[in-house]
């Protein structure tokens, strides 16, 4: 191949490119080297209630609460107040499907005042790497230690789809940048006026294709520091086991995603709007079966106990599954149904803090 | 330069052929990618132009033809619709190769001297660049961008585009099998699918298909599934910021 001036535009083609003038060599791709410490060897210094109870193996309940949509603390308070003794730890998620909700890291704050453990969740959508910086020691110094990193949904599924997505880093960079900074440097390796200490904890869908390459990114996510695993909704539990079995179980924890399906309507809003959702369709026609020939609150509340059973009936399979440390409930806006559903699994009560 | 001089009557034949116009493209121009670009609305167009009566069209015979916004078709187009309004339409120019192309640029505006001098604004039919360019070159005179540049595509056929390169300033082509994650992955990440690939598409929706599984799937074919195995680093985004300026050292031959 031979440059010749005539492709040369006249302005810009007069000085030197230093590729072209040294011998050939390697080009390596130079995706940044940061100042690692050597993440598969990152200690986690911290304790938690939630990383006390996983690493002593008992079964962990874990449950979720939306944030508001809105500046109520209150209304974040009383969700929180309604679900806190049936759990061991909150999570509070990060702007589900680009839906601007309170800040996960301030509701955090609020749900370590009502006495419960939160888990704070960061979503790679929103945020460059400064920010996951400069919020990770925020919420250090708010006393929050669990955190748990997912990429986060694409927003053209949510309410602001104009909305300029960052993914600066993903979700097992962000691991990484975590794991790193409990080494007291940040990425430029500048020393930390106090360093934080998390629990790290990441998500991983079952369901997604392809199944290697998902369980490949497991691995890549507990070698970046992920400790403990969330998963999304459990419907279909074959898949789910055989996910499991590609996954080096002893060295993770894992808490099995549930959500009850109030009624058919939902279950056929998720498998169409949320990203990663299965619901078998038999599990649909349970709900739907279940309120045939009733109406008003009776079908309601037939429909909803079927919901329930089913929620039940998956609890109790994904806990017969090797690997399985615990369950972590989403109320999706249907939060009442978590005391219900952890007393009747017979999860209730939860150890106190410090037993 | 021979390669760029296709006579404008050879091209307005040649326009309508679905088939050999791609052909055409690659074979004269080397092109087979290109500024995906589209015409913005008549209402924007003309609202643009307003209080300007003398129009000078702009396009080229590259990315802007391939596109059908600034081909010679259009540009004739776009002298009906503006005279329709009420414009005078003073001609356009037509450049071979593209618009970016500041040698070839120039010497059309030294053709069409006396008609650009007589305008009050020129109308371009070309990418950003092109409408960048004729502000640097020609000041004096208001130059007016008639498309949205919309990304660095593909042509498999004529009318349709497919985006493949974000120009990330740091190529991973190599690791990836050839397909590019930053761009064909909806949300641009390096380490593998998101939790909402799904028999083989993407979350975002139904049509489009998910990268990382095509990725997959090719790496897979050339045994090369290691490269994805292993955790790959935050990515250095600086060498995509710009502004940027490149300037290549003429020489005879590639790593001497
Ligand atoms: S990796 Fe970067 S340079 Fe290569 S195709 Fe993708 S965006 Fe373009
Ligand atoms: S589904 Fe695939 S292409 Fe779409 S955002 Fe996720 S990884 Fe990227």
């Amino acid at each position: 191949m031979v440059l010749k001036p005539l492709f040369m535009k006249p302005r810009t083609l007069y000085s030197s490119n230093p590729f072209f003038s040294r011998q050939p060599k390697q080009i390596s791709i130079s995706l940044v080297r940061l100042p690692y410490t050597c993440t598969e060897e990152i200690q986690i210094l911290v304790q938690t209630h939630l990383s006390r109870l996983l690493e002593d193996n008992r079964f962990v309940v874990t449950a979720e609460v939306g944030p508001p949509h809105g500046a109520d603390e209150q209304l974040l308070i009383d969700r929180v107040l309604h679900v806190k003794d049936y759990c061991d730890a909150l999570n509070l998620t990060d702007n589900v499907r680009g839906i601007p909700t309170m800040s996960s890291m301030v509701c955090s704050h609020f749900v370590r005042d009502c006495g419960i453990e939160p888990v704070m969740q960061m979503s790679a959508r929103d945020r460059n790497r400064i920010l996951f910086e400069s919020e990770l020691y925020g919420a250090y110094a708010l006393g929050i230690r669990n955190v748990c990193f997912m990429t986060g949904d694409h927003s053209l599924l949510g309410s602001h789809p104009e909305a300029k997505m960052v993914y600066d880093l993903d979700s097992i960079q962000a691991l990484q940048l975590a794991s790193h900074l409990m080494s007291g440097n940040d990425l430029a390796g500048d020393t930390l006026e106090g360093t934080p200490h998390f629990y790290l904890g990441a998500t991983f869908n079952p369901y997604a294709d392809p199944i290697e390459l998902q369980s490949w990114r497991v691995n890549k996510k507990h070698k970046a520091g992920a400790r403990f695993f969330q998963t999304q909704a459990i419907y279909g539990v074959s898949r789910f086991e055989r996910f499991m079995n590609r996954l080096d179980v002893d060295a993770i924890k894992t808490l099995a995603g549930i959500i009850p399906l109030k009624g058919p309507r939902m279950a056929r809003f998720m498998n169409r709007k949320i990203p990663g959702i299965k619901i078998p369709e038999t599990m649909i026609r349970r709900l739907v079966d279940a309120g045939d020939g009733l109406s008003g609150n009776e079908k309601r509340g037939v429909v909803r106990s079927e919901g329930i059973r089913i929620a039940l009936e998956t609890i109790e399979k994904v806990r017969a599954i090797d690997g399985v440390d615990g369950i972590h409930i989403m109320g999706v806006g249907w939060e009442e149904s978590i005391p219900t559903l952890v007393k009747e699994a017979g999860l209730y009560p939860r150890p106190k803090k410090g037993e | 330069m021979a390669r760029l001089n296709v006579s404008t009557s050879f091209v307005l034949c040649i326009q309508g052929h679905l088939f050999s116009i791609r052909l055409f493209m690659e074979i004269i121009l080397g092109l087979g990618r290109m500024i995906v670009m589209e015409l913005k609305s008549k209402e924007d167009i003309l609202e643009m132009l307003e209080g300007y009566e003398k129009i000078v069209l702009f396009g080229d015979s590259g990315c802007a033809q391939m596109c059908d916004v600034g081909g010679i078709l259009q540009l004739e187009d776009m002298t009906d619709f503006l005279a329709d309004h009420g414009k005078d339409v003073l001609g356009y120019v037509f450049v071979e190769g593209g618009l970016c192309d500041e040698f070839a640029t120039k010497q059309e505006l030294e053709k069409h001297k006396n008609m650009l001098e007589e305008a009050d604004a020129f109308l371009v039919q070309a990418c950003g660049v092109a409408t960048q360019n004729l502000t640097e070159m020609v000041p004096e005179k208001i130059s007016l961008p008639a498309v949205d540049s919309d990304f660095l595509g593909t042509m498999p056929e004529r009318f349709h585009h497919d985006e493949r390169c974000s120009m990330c300033g740091e190529c991973v082509l190599d690791l990836t099998g050839g397909i590019c994650p930053i761009t064909r992955c909806a949300k641009g990440l390096l380490n593998g699918p998101c939790g909402g690939s799904m028999d083989g598409m993407c979350e975002r929706d139904e049509d489009t298909e998910c990268a990382w599984q095509l990725i997959y799937d090719r790496l897979r074919e050339i045994d090369k599934l290691d490269n994805i195995k292993r955790i790959w680093e935050m990515k250095d985004w600086s060498k995509k910021h710009g502004p940027k300026t490149i300037v290549h050292e003429a020489k005879d031959a590639l790593f001497q």
